[in-house]
């Protein structure tokens, strides 16, 4: 899958699950920069994430992510 | 020992071990007792000594803020915690209740300018001193605003004497605790359970892990217990929810004691957890604000049966000094095996609320227990004895609900969002979210509208935890059969 089609899909998300579209989706996207992003709809979030993309993730693996250009990183990951 | 004697000997004694680590910082005992010198120093020429029993503190987390909790209580004062995170509105709110003059705050710009401030992070160098003031047990040792059903937060304020005979009570589990000990902390300093997590492990020199502020907590509790192989960890029930998915990757053999307190605990997900923690005596506590932290507790059985309702782990039975009994609705104490409302009496009892008389007269009562006239609070709680008086956990009699261990008042949401709708009916329902911990939804009795304004209003009023995250409309609330609004028909609209 291409970069932007996950940066896409990701997008899409992130938005449905925090209610709102003031985000940049660049690499440097922590958290902490959406609002409503906090541990409630984080589990949320990577749930989605693990059905749209159909993969599994180990929360090792989550936790070494700081941002989101990890997060792509990892998803490449899994899905090449 | 005196409780505040121990703190005292167990920070001298233990100087040069870790007591903190906060962000991935390391504080030692030296540390806090510098910290508490400076700050005890500034208390006594800032505040009043008569006068300003109680002090306003913002719960950064920081060595600072846990330091000014212990300058405080050597100076024989009280804390308000109060959360840099929540709405200004209802900070003020406390602040007026408390009436509180000072404000101690670590952050880098005062958060209430407006008021007497000491910045504990700017003090100069002074000696050590954290030889304890002697006074009365009636004495405060801090006070916790709760949600209320009037929309306004209700005070409970704790004193030494209710402090002193929670960790006598407490420490009678025997629990093996000494300076190798590595404890979680991972509570907001305005709910209760923070007390218990940061005070016991100081007492045997033990270190204290915090969680950061920003980082998604289950995942900073996952990583401390993984890399930093914390050996207690006290937990609110919620976090095994989201660990689950995760559970089979999760061994941490070094965790001695898995507390758990704040919410129902499942016997299903306990029994999972179970495995992950293979050394760990888990333990299920109970217990309101009002009663010091928490007063009950249910050992989990590892190799046989458990008791359990609707697949709620027993809450167990009173910790010494407490009394607990189930009631009927004219104050009857029923006997086991019969369904009633749980109540509290003994040491760890509040004084009462804080300069709240109405609600005092609601929640307090004495009764002739074995003989004696003893006062007991009515806790909200059904529930019911067995034979071998444990308690079972049978549900809430009113609308209060607990996010993350935090009790909400449903009214206290609906109190803002009516005062902000105007004349329109809305109502506020716990729903299930998709790892199965409990949200808020709001339902409003009306055509769909924008609720963007509606929800920037309350997000001034009320914290995060007490925000609806699901929004339904409905053109007219059902009425049950004693003619009340039907809020379990209105859950279903989720």
């Amino acid at each position: 899958m291409e970069r932007t089609q996950i940066v896409d899909k990701l997008q899409k998300i992130i938005a449905t699950v925090v209610k709102h579209e003031n985000f940049e989706m660049k690499n440097e996207l922590s958290a902490a920069d959406v609002a409503g992003w906090d541990s409630l709809t984080h589990m949320v979030i990577i749930t989605e994430i693990e059905k749209s993309f159909q993969v599994k993730f180990k929360l090792k693996e989550l936790n070494k992510l700081n941002n989101l250009g990890n997060l792509i990183e990892l998803i490449q990951s899994k899905l090449s | 020992m005196e409780l505040f004697l121990r703190l005292q000997q167990a920070i001298n004694t233990f100087s040069s071990r870790n007591a903190f680590c906060i962000n991935a910082t390391f504080y030692t005992y030296k540390d806090l007792a510098t910290s508490i010198s400076k700050i005890r120093k500034a208390i006594h020429s800032g505040t009043h000594e008569e006068t300003e029993k109680i002090v306003g503190l913002v719960a950064n987390d920081d060595l600072e803020t846990y330091a000014t909790i212990f300058a405080l209580w050597f100076e024989g004062k009280a804390y308000v915690p109060i959360s840099p995170d929540a709405p200004k509105d209802r900070n003020l709110s406390v602040i007026q209740q408390a009436l509180l003059v000072t404000i101690i705050d670590s952050s880098e710009q005062p958060l209430f300018p407006e008021f007497n401030t000491i910045a504990s992070k700017k003090l100069p160098d002074c000696e050590i001193d954290l030889v304890p003031k002697k006074v009365s047990d009636q004495e405060l040792v801090y006070i916790l605003f709760t949600s209320g059903t009037t929309g306004q937060p209700k005070g409970v304020p704790i004193d030494r004497g209710n402090l002193t005979g929670f960790m006598k009570s407490f420490e009678k589990m025997n629990f093996k605790m000494d300076e190798n000990d590595k404890c979680l902390q991972m509570f907001e300093m305005t709910f209760d359970l923070s007390v218990v997590s940061y005070l016991f492990p100081l007492l045997y020199g033990a270190c204290i892990y915090t969680i950061p502020k920003g980082k998604i907590k289950f995942n900073y509790i996952f990583e401390l217990l993984d890399e930093e192989k914390l050996t207690f960890a006290l937990m609110v029930p919620s976090i095994l929810q989201y660990l689950r998915p995760y559970f089979e990757e999760m061994n941490f053999p070094d965790l001695k004691y898995s507390l758990f307190c704040g919410e129902a605990l499942s016997l299903e997900i306990t029994k999972e957890w179970s495995v992950c923690v293979p050394n760990a005596k888990i333990l299920n506590y109970y217990g309101p604000t009002e009663d010091t932290i928490y007063c009950t507790y249910y050992v989990y059985n590892r190799t046989g049966e458990n008791k359990t309702h609707n697949g709620v782990l027993s809450i167990g039975r009173a910790m010494e000094g407490t009394m607990t009994i189930a009631i009927d609705e004219n104050n009857n104490i029923l006997p086991a095996g019969e369904n009633g409302q749980l109540c509290l009496g003994g040491i760890q009892l509040t004084p009462g609320y804080w300069n709240n008389e109405e609600k005092n007269k609601e929640a307090f009562f004495y009764i002739d227990y074995k003989g004696e006239h003893t006062r007991f609070y009515k806790t909200g709680d059904l529930c019911r004895f067995d034979k071998e008086g444990d308690i079972l956990y049978l549900g809430r009699l009113d609308h209060q609900v607990k996010i993350q261990g935090f009790r909400i008042e449903l009214a206290e949401i609906e109190f803002h969002v009516k005062s902000f709708l105007g004349k329109t009916n809305a109502v506020a329902v716990p729903i299930l979210d998709a790892v199965g911990n409990t949200e808020i939804g709001l339902i409003i009795e009306s055509k769909p509208m924008g609720t963007d304004p509606l929800l920037d209003h309350i997000k001034t009023k009320l914290p995060a935890y007490m925000i609806p995250k699901r929004i339904q409309f409905t053109d007219e609330f059902p009425l049950n059969t004693n003619g009340k609004t039907d809020r379990n028909k209105l859950k279903q609209l989720f």
